[in-house]
């Protein structure tokens, strides 16, 4: 019995120890004062888009780690105004930088040689000095997804609700991004037709890149086109032209035709929604920029921070994929798309990120 | 071919229109003998207006929010349109610089707005007008289908008052007061009529119309306001140039920009135009008003105190 005693008080005295010794540790860390600042891309913070995504992910992060995180919205969408926002963060005492959009390439570039104690993360783009001879250096880390996963995810979901029609793709500027959105979205309607039976085509005519992420006429007027000449589903990775596409798919839907919008980045069924109260948007290819800067900031508390590599972001680290509701899709449908999408986390179905024969561009 | 042409019209035709009142908004008061380089700050606000208005009573009123948004637009375009009249009628200020100020500040007061209502920069309507064919008329063979299948109730409401105007300024003698303003205004004076009051009320309707232009573009294409209406102010006013001060000239002007665009919006679409890089359709209305400007200028009919203050 006196030696049960002994052991508990010896027990209990460790067990205080040991958590006393982490609490301790855990309120140096929060004294480490990691301060995180982000740059917001064209547009605004609540864009529903790139900001809103990766603003929510540092605002989470704040919330679980104990820090008031600080936007910038810079005054253009030069090179230099991004500069100067960076630079405002970083003089401020700002130690960890977080910028959304491929627009930030050549401006983290510049930022890293000259901030070399401050960490910076750069959301879908490489830091290059406009060339494209990538230089990361040691307090960096670039992030790019898997588009192609995502396309390909959502493509399967819209065939097995449309299974015999036509489907098309409005893109914004030709780059990498968007072409992988569309690559996928191509290999998905392939894949949907030779193993889950559904009779959906693409036309070339159909699979369009606008040049631009930002005119919503043009976004409305190619949808009207395509839809007029029986295109069912389309989808839009573009932005703003993304912004009248769904437009024109409420309007279509409103007038009695069942027309659908394949939404991008982020779940944007609430865009589509009508007086009805229903969508148009049959689903959404996205990307989980709120998850990226979460854990980038949860490596850089736990010392672990990738600077110096570029990371991609597939299913297998659940960094793409649709939303996890879908109320314009069935349980059923909801299954057998989760179901591709395990096969894409096993590596089962590999989804390619270049323009494979067969292809539109 | 004639299947391109017939699927492009009715985009062209919405397209078209807010320039054309855009257009009208200038040459209203350009015709009274105030310059209005500021068509593109009215459209602006009417743009904010009409979405701020149909975004809060759409939920409540449903489709009827569409039209009480264009006519509360319209009267928050002219009362602003007081700020471009105050300096430039009353003031005597160089009107080029007020109409240069008025656009300043309708982007800078807009987004501004816009940020503290909503949170961020943008307000967007549920649901805009929807197509639908014109009774009757949309069998017309030929015709028919270019202009009358796929149309917007707010495109007959701006061509009733692209011809409302038309009218007025040539059939009534408030028109020919108007007009003369612009031309000679002591002349007009001297039959004992007050040209500011003229000039003001022209600036006023003048404000409405460009409001209209705005809000026209929330309800059929746009679906959101976002801060700019992309430069179609500017070529309004070269649209007006273009059509010589003339409601005939601007309608053709408005048409030839709205149907360039259109094409080299949707080129791509279509076998037959993509061999064609969209950026010469897009090129081509500007190149073209240039040209038509260089030939035009000994002839131009600009108002002859057009920016004369008074």
């Amino acid at each position: 019995m006196k030696k049960f005693a002994t052991l508990l008080c010896a027990m209990l005295a460790l067990g205080s120890f040991v958590f006393a010794n982490g609490q301790s540790e855990s309120a140096a860390s929060s004294e480490t004062t990691l301060r995180v600042g982000m740059v917001t891309d064209a547009g605004t913070i609540d864009d529903k888009s790139f900001n809103q995504g990766t603003w929510e992910g540092i605002v989470r992060a704040g919330e679980d780690f104990g820090f008031t995180p600080k936007y910038i919205k810079p005054s253009g969408t030069t090179e230099a105004d991004y500069l100067a926002g960076v630079s405002d963060l970083a003089d401020s005492g700002y130690n960890m930088i977080i910028t959304p959009g491929f627009k930030f390439e050549t401006t983290i570039y510049k930022a890293q040689d000259q901030y070399p104690d401050v960490k910076f993360v750069l959301l879908d783009g490489v830091p290059h000095p406009g060339d494209y001879n990538v230089v990361i250096r040691d307090n960096t880390v670039a992030v790019s997804w898997a588009e192609q996963e995502s396309g390909f995810v959502a493509a399967v979901a819209a065939a097995l609700k449309m299974p015999n029609s036509k489907f098309g793709f409005v893109g914004g500027m030709e780059i990498p991004a968007v072409q992988k959105f569309n690559w996928g979205w191509q290999q998905g309607i392939k894949y949907a037709n030779e193993n889950l039976g559904t009779n959906v085509s693409i036309a070339q005519e159909d699979c369009l890149y606008s040049g631009s992420f930002s005119d919503v006429a043009l976004g409305q007027q190619m949808a009207a086109t395509m839809f007029d000449r029986g295109v069912d589903v389309i989808f839009a990775a573009a932005g703003g032209v993304g912004v009248g596409v769904i437009n024109e798919g409420k309007s279509q839907r409103t007038s009695g035709k069942d027309k659908w919008v394949v939404g991008v980045d982020i779940d944007q069924y609430a865009d589509g929604l009508m007086p009805n109260g229903e969508s148009c948007i049959l689903t959404s290819a996205m990307k989980y920029l709120d998850r990226a800067s979460y854990d980038m900031i949860n490596d850089e508390l736990n010392d672990a921070f990738p600077g110096g590599t570029s990371i991609v972001l597939t299913a297998k680290e659940n960094g793409v994929g649709i939303p996890t509701e879908n109320p314009n899709l069935s349980a059923e449908i909801q299954a057998k798309c989760d179901d591709v999408y395990k096969m894409m986390q096993s590596g089962e179905i590999v989804v390619a990120a270049e323009q494979l024969p067969g292809l539109w561009k | 071919m004639w299947e391109t042409i017939t699927q492009i019209a009715p985009y062209a035709v919405a397209y078209t229109i807010p320039l054309l009142m855009g257009a009208l908004s200038g040459l209203v008061s350009e015709r009274s003998g105030v310059i209005n380089l500021c068509v593109e700050g009215y459209m602006l606000v009417g743009y904010f207006i009409s979405a701020l208005t149909i975004s809060i009573l759409q939920p409540i009123m449903g489709n009827s929010a569409l039209l009480i948004g264009l006519i509360v637009a319209m009267i928050g375009g002219a009362i602003f349109s007081l700020l471009h009249g105050f300096a430039s009628i009353s003031l005597k200020a160089d009107q080029v610089i007020s109409g240069t100020a008025v656009n300043l500040i309708a982007t800078a007061l807009t987004v501004y707005i816009a940020r503290n209502v909503t949170g961020s920069g943008n307000i967007s309507i549920m649901l805009g007008i929807v197509r639908s064919d014109v009774p009757v008329l949309h069998s017309i063979p030929i015709l028919g289908k270019l202009l009358f299948t796929n149309t917007y109730w707010s495109t007959w409401l701006c061509i009733a008052i692209w011809a409302f105007f038309w009218w007025l300024l040539y059939k009534t003698s408030f028109g020919l007061r108007l007009r003369g303003c612009g031309e000679h205004p002591s002349a007009v004076a001297s039959a004992g009529i007050n040209v500011h009051k003229m000039r003001y009320i022209a600036v006023m309707l003048s404000g409405a119309l460009g409001a209209l232009a705005g809000g026209v573009m929330i309800v059929t294409y746009s679906g959101e306001f976002n801060g700019s209406v992309a430069g179609l102010g500017f070529l309004a006013v070269a649209a007006m140039i273009f059509g010589q001060w003339k409601p005939l000239g601007i309608l053709g002007a408005t048409f030839f920009f709205g149907i360039a665009t259109t094409i080299g919006n949707v080129s791509q679409l279509f076998a037959s135009l993509s061999s064609f890089p969209p950026v010469i359709f897009k090129v081509f209305p500007y190149a073209i008003t240039l040209v038509a400007l260089v030939l035009f200028s000994k002839s131009s009919a600009a108002p002859k105190a057009d920016g004369e203050p008074f």
